[in-house]
């Protein structure tokens, strides 16, 4: 009995946490939609969460990119094809590792500080006091920041696919000895805009997890100061799972839609 | 209680908590919650801590649902309204949180204009003269683009208090309003709850372990022992009243008692 209960009670808080959160999505998108509308606090996140996020994800980029051309280049030498490696390294980048990296990097930033910030409101008082006031914390608070990392995202996305393809062909063309006009075509050779889509389409979804995740989070935060500390190390970790899962998940439903 | 006052216990109550039950889990914070509050009184909740004091706010701006039971507001059920529907209550009922519970982002002024601004007050110069006179009335005035984080303890509860007032309301909910201020500031709060009611007519709620405070400004006392209110009247019939647990409290020596309370 006890062991049954023990398997089957993560199971049950799992599906009521999936649960939580898809009824928080339903109220943030109706709070979003419903008026007066304020651009406010949709800019002022679009700042901090976004334009704030750009130098971690320059450099996540920029050695992301390196380091696959390192290793592609490396290990297609043996069979005379490390002239292809812009192919590998501009897909890889394009279609997984630019809406991931950034995604994991900008979640760890973001939705930390979104559950301490939140969490601390909640702990403080401040959420019940948004209510009491008249007003709903989830308009105020959760709506703004899950549009603004729906926007932030996919355009940083495309900023790590830039830089990243760039930084790949410094490697490769000091490492193989092609120039960056052969490296360019072969990029344009092997994206087409379903890969681009593929990619942005999924960084869509992983600024809605962070978002959504960190909001969550920090607005169930409960016991003082110890909470908002848990509370962020939570959302990190369900905000990172998350994404994996969902990066799985959408890259099978994506290909088996367009190849 | 004013002695040109009249009694207000000759009206219908305006709130009424009736066999209210609340646990959170397993501790039981409500059996039987039966209270009434009168139009312009001003009624003191007292009991130990952690018994749930706050709760009784909580539940009658919809801030926690009550598991069992009823509680009305001005003639309307609040337990079974969404929170569109506690809008009204709301803005009737406004609430002093017990750290003040101010926006830290926002500035003094952007704070007290929130509620202002929900409830459709009017044009931001009718809201910038709002808040001037509602400064003016809790004695900060001029403070307006100052930061929470750059107030003392108690200017941010008087703060919490203009805004809490900022919208005229009918009830005012006092959480803890003294708590963990010095005894300078514990008057001064005192003395403003004291004069808010008279100023402004207002119904007030206040929740607190400052006896002192509460022989001063109140009129009916409610004791919350044993997950209900086991003792409510006025402070006369308290000091006279053979409840055991309720002269302890009076006396100041709640401490020996805290133990009964678990």
């Amino acid at each position: 009995m006890t062991f049954i209960s023990r398997t089957i009670a993560p199971i049950v808080d799992f599906l009521a946490y999936i649960g939580a959160l898809w009824k928080l999505t339903w109220q943030t998108f109706l709070a979003f939609l419903r008026p007066p509308w304020e651009f406010r606090p949709l800019i002022y996140q679009l700042d901090s969460s976004g334009i704030g996020s750009w130098s971690i994800t320059v450099l996540t980029a920029i050695f992301t990119g390196m380091v696959l051309a390192l290793q592609f280049a490396s290990g297609l030498r043996p069979y005379g094809a490390s002239m292809y490696t812009g192919k590998l390294v501009s897909l890889g980048i394009v279609r997984e590792l630019g809406p991931v990296l950034t995604a994991l990097l900008v979640g760890g930033r973001v939705g930390s500080g979104f559950a301490a910030e939140l969490g601390s409101m909640a702990v403080t008082e401040q959420v019940d006091a948004i209510r009491a006031l008249g007003a709903d914390p989830i308009k105020k608070l959760v709506a703004p920041r899950v549009i603004a990392c729906m926007i932030a995202l996919p355009l940083l996305t495309m900023m790590a696919d830039l830089i990243g393809c760039f930084g790949g062909m410094i490697i490769t063309v000091q490492e193989v000895g092609v120039t960056p006009r052969f490296f360019y075509s072969q990029i344009l050779e092997t994206l087409g805009i379903v890969d681009l889509l593929h990619g942005l389409g999924k960084s869509v979804f992983f600024g809605y997890m962070i978002a959504i995740t960190g909001c969550f989070v920090g607005l169930h935060t409960t016991g003082g100061t110890e909470g908002v500390g848990l509370s962020t190390t939570k959302s990190v970790v369900a905000g990172a799972v998350g994404i994996l899962i969902s990066d799985f998940l959408l890259t099978k439903l994506f290909i088996a839609l367009y190849g | 209680m004013e002695p040109d006052r009249p009694s207000p216990y000759a009206s219908d109550p305006i709130i009424s908590f009736r066999a209210v039950k609340k646990a959170f889990g397993p501790k039981v914070i409500y059996e039987d919650c039966t209270l009434d509050i009168y139009p312009g009184e001003t009624i003191t909740i007292i009991g130990g801590s952690g018994t749930g004091k706050s709760v009784t706010l909580k539940m009658l701006i919809g801030l926690l649902k009550a598991d069992e039971g009823s509680i009305s507001a001005f003639g309307t059920e609040v337990t079974t309204l969404g929170e569109s529907g506690l809008l009204p209550i709301r803005k009737r009922v406004a609430m002093l949180f017990q750290g003040a519970a101010l926006f830290d982002s926002l500035t003094v002024a952007q704070n007290i204009k929130y509620p202002l601004r929900e409830h459709h007050w009017g044009d931001e110069k009718r809201l910038d003269e709002r808040v001037a006179e509602v400064l003016d009335m809790v004695g900060l005035p001029g403070s307006q683009k100052l930061k929470p984080s750059e107030l003392s303890g108690g200017m941010r509860k008087r703060v919490g208090l203009a805004r809490a007032i900022a919208v005229e309301p009918d009830v005012i909910l006092y959480d803890e309003p003294t708590t963990g201020l010095d005894p300078i500031n514990v008057r001064r709060i005192n003395g403003l709850i004291l004069s808010l009611q008279k100023r402004l007519g207002v119904t007030s709620i206040v929740v607190t372990h400052d006896m002192d405070a509460c022989f001063t400004f109140t009129d009916r006392i409610a004791l919350l022992h044993n997950r209900r209110f086991s003792f409510v009247g006025t402070k006369d019939e308290a000091h006279h009243c053979d409840n055991r647990y309720l002269q302890e409290f009076i006396a100041g020596g709640r401490g020996t008692l805290d133990e009964d309370v678990e």
